[in-house]
């Protein structure tokens, strides 16, 4: 029996990207890739255009649409159930969730079941022989990473938030769909959902392509204003570090970049007056370029930059905003 | 209502460092303290505590020994009693192993009606521990929880998954995993602290918990440490001098030829 991989997301572009990383590790060991889909609540519009959507062809041999008896959503217990029933009687070497959502209590609560081993926030993960996994993530908050082989088999593994990209699609033979009722553990009916509140969201920080991030270097909230210009003219999504959203709550929670908070991957991200710590930098390691201005010659910042301007954000923000309204004016680049 | 809180023994993360060279984390003289998000469970509970009649609060340490004084400024917070659980078998990297060692001990000293803990921990970021532990006593597992109330015998929590602020209600017992932006933790002052009388502290032995250490080190362990490298994203790390006159134009021009400015 060859070897599979079980695979489930929250949408489709986690879906796709944790399919991605299992067709790799199933490549290495000539194995197969199951995708778990939850109907009807995960999903929109049909299983199809799910599949179209992940891009699974050529990804997945196999996708299992779970049917939610009438009363169940999608939670933490009922993807590990779909997990579990599509584990039942394979060989399953390891099992890949995109994070989101539930994902963390899907993954926990299947490899309980499963008697396996299980990690979350992995930015690499390899099928190496024998049925064992080995994983890149985290420690302390980004200090290292840490190397881990998971022994115990199977591996359930939460990928990095944001950090896994669900790529191009590959193309190839689209998977096969087999549909199935979900049996649903009683735990799972001993929850009722009162109310749900959709958040209104009022950034982007994800796919923004340049983020301008504000930290404790601003002295008192209404001094936020400088950067406005300047976010407009550089067309940016506004971060920030914690103290500024959880302790001060002066932006949103939906602003705070970092390990608490989002995981960005801007081309250009701009930090204003944040000293860097790895907590914070462990939002912005997919940034392509980071500046930073900084008062402190000495700030963890100035190492953790590509450019970095030491200066007072108080004269240093306006100078720039003048620079680029008059780049601007000038026609732009190279102007 | 009984509560139980499960706190974790940490360095202080904002203080840990990497050694290119050793390839080790530094944690000399670095601050230890109770783990970030687990003092917001801890407020939780307490906050639970003083808005209703007849509950009690539990926490249950991990860490060993030297974790004896973390865990009297958890108690200090207002908690009824502490266990500090016997050290040895602590791990960032495998929930696996330290769900079990959690799950046999909140049976060993009574089980709860709400087993409370942090989202993640300081020093592991996984996540993982206490949906768990929910698995294996099963029972729901809610999380992550911004805010929060119970009576007699139901919580009701409300849960942020991002796009949605999702309200539940489950009857007793439930695991619930607290996030950090819904309170901020009392700080207990020294003297608090200081006042911790030894009978409101106990020891739970693996032995106590029918986890010799032994097996916990071979047969519950699920995960190897292979290697730690820094975590540090490589930079040019480059400093552009001068007045914000001189200093902007040349990070203007840098930026233009990185091809990051539109
Ligand atoms: C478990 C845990 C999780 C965490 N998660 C996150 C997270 O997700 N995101 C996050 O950001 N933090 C997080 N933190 C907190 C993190 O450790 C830092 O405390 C935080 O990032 C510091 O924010 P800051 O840089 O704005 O403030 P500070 O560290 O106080 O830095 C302020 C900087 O501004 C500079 N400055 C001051 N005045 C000026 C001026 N006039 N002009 C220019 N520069 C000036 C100073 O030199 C200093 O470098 C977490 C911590 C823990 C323990």
């Amino acid at each position: 029996m060859s070897p599979r991989i079980v695979v489930a997301g929250y949408d489709a572009r986690g879906t796709g990207a944790a399919a991605a990383v299992a067709r790799e590790m199933a490549d290495s060991i000539g194995g197969a890739v199951d995708v778990v889909v939850l109907v009807p609540s995960a999903i929109p519009g049909t299983v199809e255009a799910f599949v179209e959507e992940a891009g699974l062809a050529g990804r997945a041999e196999r996708v299992v649409a779970y049917e939610l008896p009438p009363g169940h959503a999608y939670s933490g217990v009922t993807v590990a159930d779909a997990l579990v029933d599509a584990a039942a009687g394979n060989d399953v070497s390891a099992v890949v969730l995109a994070d989101g959502p539930f994902a963390r209590e899907a993954a926990a609560r299947t490899a309980v079941r499963l008697d396996g081993a299980c990690a979350s926030m992995c930015s690499t993960v390899e099928a190496v022989a024998g049925n064992l996994v080995s994983v890149t993530r985290p420690a302390y908050g980004g200090v290292a990473l840490a190397h881990l082989t998971l022994k115990a088999s199977p591996a359930v593994v939460v990928l990095a938030p944001g950090g896994a990209s669900a790529g191009t699609a590959t193309g190839g033979a689209a998977p096969a769909v087999e549909r199935k009722a979900l049996t649903v553990s009683e735990v799972a009916g001993r929850v009722t959902v009162l109310d749900e509140t959709p958040v209104v969201k009022t950034c982007d920080l994800e796919h923004a392509k340049v983020v301008v991030s504000v930290g404790r270097g601003f002295a008192k909230p209404a001094d936020l204003e400088i950067i406005d210009d300047l976010v407009g003219l550089l067309d940016a999504e506004v971060g920030c570090s914690r103290p500024i959203a959880e302790d001060f709550k002066w932006l949103a929670k939906e602003h705070l970049v970092g390990l608490t908070g989002a995981t960005v991957t801007p081309d250009l991200y701009l930090a204003l007056g944040i000293s860097g710590q790895v907590q914070h930098l462990a939002g912005i390691k997919g940034a392509k370029i980071v500046a930073a201005v900084n008062s402190d010659g000495r700030s963890p910042i100035l190492k953790n930059a590509d450019y970095a301007l030491v200066g007072d954000l108080y004269k240093v923000v306006p100078a720039l905003t003048e620079h680029l309204r008059k780049r601007k004016a000038n026609g732009g680049a190279g102007g | 209502m009984r509560i139980i809180v499960c706190a974790k023994h940490v360095f202080d993360s904002t203080e840990v460092r990497f050694n290119e060279d050793t390839k080790e984390l530094l944690t000399v003289n670095v601050p230890v303290k109770i783990s970030d998000y687990d003092r917001n469970a801890l407020e939780a509970a307490v906050a639970l505590k003083e808005a209703g009649d007849d509950v009690t609060v539990e926490v249950i340490m991990s860490g060993g020994q030297a974790a004896l004084k973390t865990l009297k400024e958890a108690v200090a917070m207002g908690a009824d009693k502490g266990y500090l659980l016997e050290g040895g078998w602590e791990t960032a990297f495998d929930p696996m192993l330290s769900m079990r060692v959690l799950a046999r001990a909140i049976e060993a000293i009574g089980g709860a009606d709400l087993v409370l803990c942090g989202l993640v921990s300081e020093d592991g970021y996984n996540g993982l521990t206490p949906p768990a532990v929910a698995e294996l006593l099963g029972v729901p597992y809610l999380a992550p929880v911004v805010n929060l109330s119970a009576d007699d015998d139901t919580v009701t929590a409300t849960m942020d998954l991002g796009d949605v602020l999702q309200t539940v209600r489950a009857p007793f017992p439930c695991v619930l995993g607290i996030d950090s932006s819904m309170n901020v933790p009392r700080l207990p002052t020294v003297l608090q602290v200081m006042k911790v009388k030894s009978d409101r502290v106990a020891t739970l032995s693996l032995e106590d918990l029918g986890l010799p250490a032994t097996a916990l080190a071979t047969e519950f362990s699920t995960v190897t440490l292979d290697r730690l490298e820094s975590g540090a994203a490589p930079r040019k790390a480059l400093i552009i001098e001068g007045s914000p006159e001189e200093a902007v134009p040349s990070l203007v021009t840098a930026l233009e030829r990185e091809g990051v400015l539109a």
